[in-house]
């Protein structure tokens, strides 16, 4: 459990500054899109104010007070790149984090192998650690909106704004309203899907770096199986194909049981690799 | 006492390691021999578990390699085992983390021999400090084995002299050392044991002193036998 | 350390017995007096770090000197050169007739008398610097 602990703890460390970076340009993206909306935005009110001309196509009548909502509305790509950016490197941090180990002038896996501790805490603790990238950076977003809205308040005049609660600005956005489902339940079923992704993944990897040309292939497959395993019972068994003999309850247990299947064959087929093919 | 029987891997379509057999014993160094790409490096990694073998056994001390026998069976590789971005002192520190049998008092004194800076990022060394470094990561381990694969080859004199001292000191002494060379030259009399691989297999194997003094051979002697014929 | 002086310089064949060498070594200083009896040698860590060489080498050579009572280990405390004179002159004199031996055997494929032989030998001792 120790050992697992300071594997996790040299995960996060190693990935401390990719971390701290997507997260500043998160912050400034944001921010400053925030704010250069606004001063924006108080200016061309200023404008319109002194040639005193009315201009019926503009978004927002002059009197209207802003809201934070209909800031993050007109700053939806500024709010979204740093997410998508976010997402795409944890993508590829999926599979780095294993190949960093092997590729370039220090090969650490020689050591990460050698420690005489089981080797499925080397799983266990990289799975841990994307985990906590994930959430951390996740929680970090959560952080920042009351922030933002902070600064909202700050750089606009309080005649001019009306408050918004804070559920409702993360729904205008797509990209958080994905990030932070509502519901507990849609939570569990996003962040259960990713996990089981990022399994699956680590598991191709192993395959990979167990039988090298051909584990490509077979890395390649069983990611392929793994996926249809768990769409198979909504492509072929589910509401609305002619014939189906399943309640969308039962489609649902299925496909739930299909999922704990792969997370599991997922699970046990990397501590196998580890254990028994790997090779440095 | 470790035991390699007959292990065989095949890698890219030629067989690496045909039925290789020896034994290494406790309080001895055993030197294997053998030109580049003869699948030394692979004996050593699949002694360590680092590599599946395709048959054959490997025992140390009766047991089969495993998490836990890396306290007592120590590896020096080629090439770096710790993260570029680490500094020395880190990598002592997870060193000392990890190994019950590390012994920090050791690790010091070889800093200082070695004249290695704890402030130092391992991504930082050259070849021949990174060499020392890599040999201090096993040297520090109170281990009753201690493999490394080619120690001598690649890197400067001084640092070649340094790691040389090494041998001969009380650091190695009581501990079964392992090691991988294609070369044989200034360690001629360093080494107890030569194991001369040719073509996946061994071809001949025995005691340095015993073949001078029965043979009158020296180890490069039975090389140019093996290796020329 | 006054026993470490002069130990590197001794240069190995890689045919001959390292440990068998060492103990040669020995008995050359013996007899040329530069171990004197009864004079503390090197530890076997010391000497196999001075003479680069591993320690069970060192292990054996010392082994075959103290049967062949060459040097004196009793209990902890470190090896000494023996005491006994009958031994050291039997070293000295071991030595001298491998010399000789080698001597004879190489001049003897060139004929010449052995009058001459040794004036040339009496000539050429007397006038080489002393070592």
């Amino acid at each position: 459990m120790n050992r697992y602990l300071k594997l996790v703890h040299m995960e996060v460390h190693r990935f401390r500054w990719v971390l701290a970076a997507l997260m500043a340009i998160t912050a400034i993206c944001q921010i400053s899109a925030l704010i250069v909306t606004v001063l924006t935005e108080l200016s061309r009110r200023e404008e319109r104010l002194s040639q005193n001309i009315g201009n019926s196509s503009a978004p927002v009548p002059a009197k209207d007070p802003l809201t934070f909502e209909w800031v993050m509305m007109i700053t939806q790509q500024w709010f979204s790149l740093p997410i998508l950016l976010s997402i795409a490197v944890l993508g590829l941090y999926a599979f780095i984090i294993w190949y960093r180990d092997w590729i370039g002038r220090s090969t650490f896996i020689y050591r990460l192998l050698m420690l005489p501790a089981a080797r499925s805490n080397i799983y266990f603790a990289k799975i841990t650690a994307f985990l906590l990238f994930v959430f951390g950076l996740v929680s970090f977003q959560l952080v920042l909106l009351p922030i933002e809205q902070l600064i909202f308040k700050l750089v606009l005049p309080a005649d001019l704004r009306a408050d918004s609660h804070i559920v409702e600005v993360i729904s205008i956005n797509q990209a958080l309203a994905m990030l932070i489902p509502r519901g507990f339940e849609q939570f569990l079923y996003s962040y259960g899907l990713g996990t089981i992704a990022i399994l699956t993944i680590f598991t191709a990897v192993l395959l990979e770096r167990s039988y090298r040309r051909l584990g490509i292939l077979y890395g390649l497959l069983y990611l392929g199986a793994c996926g249809l395993a768990v769409v198979f019972p909504i492509l072929f068994l589910g509401v609305g194909t002619p014939g189906s003999s399943f309640f969308p309850e039962e489609i649902f247990v299925i496909v739930l049981v299909m999922c704990a299947l792969v997370s599991c064959v997922s699970v046990w087929l990397g501590m196998r690799l580890l254990a028994g093919k790997i090779t440095v | 006492m470790i035991e390699v029987q007959d292990i065989r891997k095949r890698y890219r379509r030629r067989d690496v390691l045909n039925g290789v057999s020896f034994n290494a014993d406790k309080g001895e160094i055993t030197c294997l021999i053998g030109v580049n790409g003869a699948g030394k490096s692979t004996i050593l990694k699949a002694v360590m578990g680092l590599t599946p073998i395709a048959g054959g056994s490997i025992r140390i001390d009766g047991q089969a390699p495993g998490p836990k026998l890396y306290e007592r069976i120590a590896f020096v590789p080629d090439r770096l085992t710790m993260p570029t971005g680490m500094k020395l002192a880190e990598a002592l520190r997870f060193m000392e983390d990890f190994y019950e049998s590390w012994n920090s008092e050791r690790a010091s004194e070889l800093m200082r021999f070695f004249g290695l800076s704890y402030s130092d990022r391992v991504g930082s060394l050259s070849k021949g400090t990174a060499a020392k470094f890599n040999l201090l990561l096993g040297l520090g381990q109170d281990s009753d084995y201690l493999l490394m694969d080619e120690p001598f080859s690649g890197i400067d004199l001084f640092s070649r002299e340094a790691i040389m001292e090494v041998f001969t000191s009380e650091l190695i002494e009581g501990r079964g050392v392992l090691f991988t060379t294609h070369e044989i030259g200034e360690i001629e009399h360093l080494i107890d044991k030569a194991v001369l691989l040719q073509d996946g297999k061994v071809s001949r194997a025995f005691d340095c002193e015993e073949m001078r003094s029965g043979e009158g051979k020296s180890v490069i002697d039975v090389m140019r036998e093996v290796y020329r014929a | 350390m006054n026993t470490s002086g002069g130990w590197k310089e001794i240069l190995f064949n890689n045919r001959d017995p390292v440990y068998l060498q060492v103990v040669r070594h020995f008995k050359e200083r013996i007899a040329t007096g530069q171990l004197l009896p009864g004079q503390v040698i090197p530890s076997r860590r010391e000497l196999g770090g001075l003479m680069k060489i591993n320690p069970n080498t060192v292990q054996k050579a010392y082994k075959e000197m103290e049967e062949q009572r060459l040097i004196i280990t009793e209990g902890n405390s470190p090896s000494k050169v023996t005491n006994d004179t009958e031994l050291l002159n039997q070293i000295r004199s071991e030595l001298l007739g491998e010399a000789v031996h080698a001597f004879v055997a190489s001049v003897r494929k060139i004929d010449v008398p052995i009058d001459e032989l040794l004036l040339l030998v009496k000539r050429t001792y007397e006038e080489a610097p002393e070592a």
